[in-house]
């Protein structure tokens, strides 16, 4: 059964078409990414599949649950990062994942967040206020944050964009290495190219709200005749079709 | 309960707030200890337990519409607002554990204001007796129905809006009849005061320091109306909630 099912869903803000008829799904342990320009529609995709906000027509489906009407139970199995939010600047890593482990009714959750310390690093940070970390830190601490639930769908708002290429190989690294040892699935939009392709088992490419193109990075890349997502994105973005010829 | 641990870890980590929530009403406290003091020695006749007891009461209506906005706030700017709304965390959780939290800071700031009324003024607020009981519950449940109502606004009409958090409560003071009758109001003033819960609280407390014992008339109207208004403030913060879902309003404030 697929962790995520996402049917028909749009939304108009005012006079802006944000999304138009997004359909796509999000099996356990699959990797999954929106690509495209910015304003085309990924980040109020991902936050009508989130139940933030909400659809003017179209389901989402989260383990089998209605997000219009059974929210609380979908999300205690999911969870999310994005490079835009950011945690309570006055209190410490170690109290921001305390409090977190408790709003998702952990059981163990001074274990949990112990784990989550040593899994991201976070050791040395544990007592600094959330509002004295580096960006690249802050980053880490907001995945921890949505790691602790150990959730069985990850979404990821453009998740690496303040880390260093270091970390965020890192990050990736772990991500992915989850995605296959526990069948976590996960929904990701990102602007780096190499790190989609390096991440994601299929790629929906969506522009004006739309998904025009899907595909692995190499089918993709295939289809048009190109040699990486990178020169697929370019066609994609000035209005290119695939190549006839494959 | 997760929020009740945030507030508490959020009032530690800021000792400018903890500041703020004595400084105020500790600021009115002393200034209206004195004038009192200074009238008394005039010979103006007045029970300077009147004025200390208002003084006392009214910063519970404050401090409980205050201290909930502004833990709702403290999201709002420190863009954690959607961590919140992806997280299990119902609405009714997430209020609840605020005011529970609340409800520790308001004992803890009376506790403080009453030790200095004693210190200070020879006050002794037991000298209201067994009517501070209900009457300290009904001023703390007009604050969290207004304080509910400050965050429904935000909500619905945005951070720009804020500032309704800081003004709500006092806006109500001059009809809640704190240091006066609601008689000395002029009709159409009345007409507002008998519809805010605290004014029946304040004429209450004047009869009771006067020696009349406790008028259950009046509290009891006054808890239909902290009632009416709590149930009032939900519907508004649900209603503002389901608005902001559908105009994105809710995805904008992680920006
Ligand atoms: N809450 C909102 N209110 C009004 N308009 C919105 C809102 N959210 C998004 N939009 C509009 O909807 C369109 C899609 O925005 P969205 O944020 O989904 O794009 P995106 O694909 O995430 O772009 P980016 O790559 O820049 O993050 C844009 O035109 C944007 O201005
Ligand atoms: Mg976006």
């Amino acid at each position: 059964m697929d962790v995520l099912t996402v049917t028909a869903l749009c939304k108009r803000f005012g006079s802006v078409v944000a999304v138009d008829g997004v359909s796509f799904t999000v099996g356990a342990g699959e990797v999954v990414g929106l690509l495209g320009p910015n304003g085309a529609g990924k980040t109020t995709t991902l936050h009508m599949v989130l139940g933030l906000t909400r659809p003017d027509s179209g389901t989402v489906e989260m383990f089998g649950h209605d997000m219009a009407r059974d929210r609380s139970r979908a999300l205690a199995r999911a969870n999310f990062a994005a490079s835009y939010l950011h945690l309570p600047a006055v209190l410490r890593v170690g109290e921001i994942l305390d409090v977190y482990a408790h709003l998702y009714g952990l059981r163990r959750p001074a274990a949990r967040v112990a784990e989550m310390v040593e899994m991201l690093d976070l050791g040395p940070l544990r007592r600094q206020q959330f509002s004295r970390l580096s960006s690249g830190q802050q980053t880490r601490v907001l995945l921890a944050k949505a790691l602790l639930n150990d959730p069985g769908l990850l979404v990821l708002d453009e998740p690496t964009a303040n880390l260093d290429p270091d970390a965020a190989d890192r990050i990736r690294g772990l991500l992915v290495e989850q995605a296959v040892t526990s069948g976590r699935a996960m929904l990701i939009t990102s602007h780096n190219m190499r790190e989609v392709e390096r991440m994601c088992d299929r790629v929906h490419f969506v522009s004006g709200g739309r998904i025009v193109a899907t595909g692995s990075a190499v089918e993709l890349a295939g289809a048009y005749g190109v040699d990486d997502l990178e020169a697929v994105f370019l066609r994609v973005a000035r209005g290119g079709a695939p190549s006839s010829t494959t | 309960m997760g929020i009740v641990k945030r507030d508490f870890y959020a009032l530690r980590g800021n000792g400018g707030r903890l500041l703020e929530i004595f400084f105020w009403p500790v600021l009115e406290l002393v200034i209206w200890g004195f004038v009192s003091v200074f009238l008394r020695a005039n010979n103006v006749p007045i029970a300077v337990s009147m004025l200390l007891g208002a003084v006392l009461l009214w910063q519970v209506v404050g401090r409980a519409q205050g201290e909930l906005a502004a833990m709702f706030l403290h999201d709002v700017w420190s863009r954690n607002l959607l961590n919140v709304f992806v997280s299990p965390t119902s609405l009714a959780e997430f209020l609840t554990g605020h005011v529970i939290f609340g409800a520790g800071l308001i004992a803890l700031s009376t506790a403080v204001m009453s030790g200095l009324a004693l210190l200070l003024y020879g006050f002794g607020i037991a000298t209201i007796g067994p009517a501070l009981v209900p009457f300290v519950t009904l001023l703390v449940v007009m604050g969290w129905g207004l304080g509910v109502v400050s965050i429904a606004v935000v909500i619905r009409f945005g951070e720009s809006t804020q500032s309704v958090a800081w003004v709500l409560s006092a806006a109500f003071q001059p009809f809640a009849a704190v240091f006066y009758p609601v008689g000395v109001l002029p009709p159409v003033a009345q007409a507002i005061a008998h519809a805010v819960p605290a004014s029946y609280v304040f004429e209450g407390l004047r009869g009771v320091l006067d020696g009349h014992g406790i008028d259950w008339s009046g509290v009891a109207m006054a808890g239909l109306l902290d009632l009416l208004l709590v149930a009032g403030a939900l519907a508004f913060v649900a209603h503002a909630l389901r608005h902001a879902r559908r105009t994105g309003r809710l995805s904008k404030f992680g920006e």
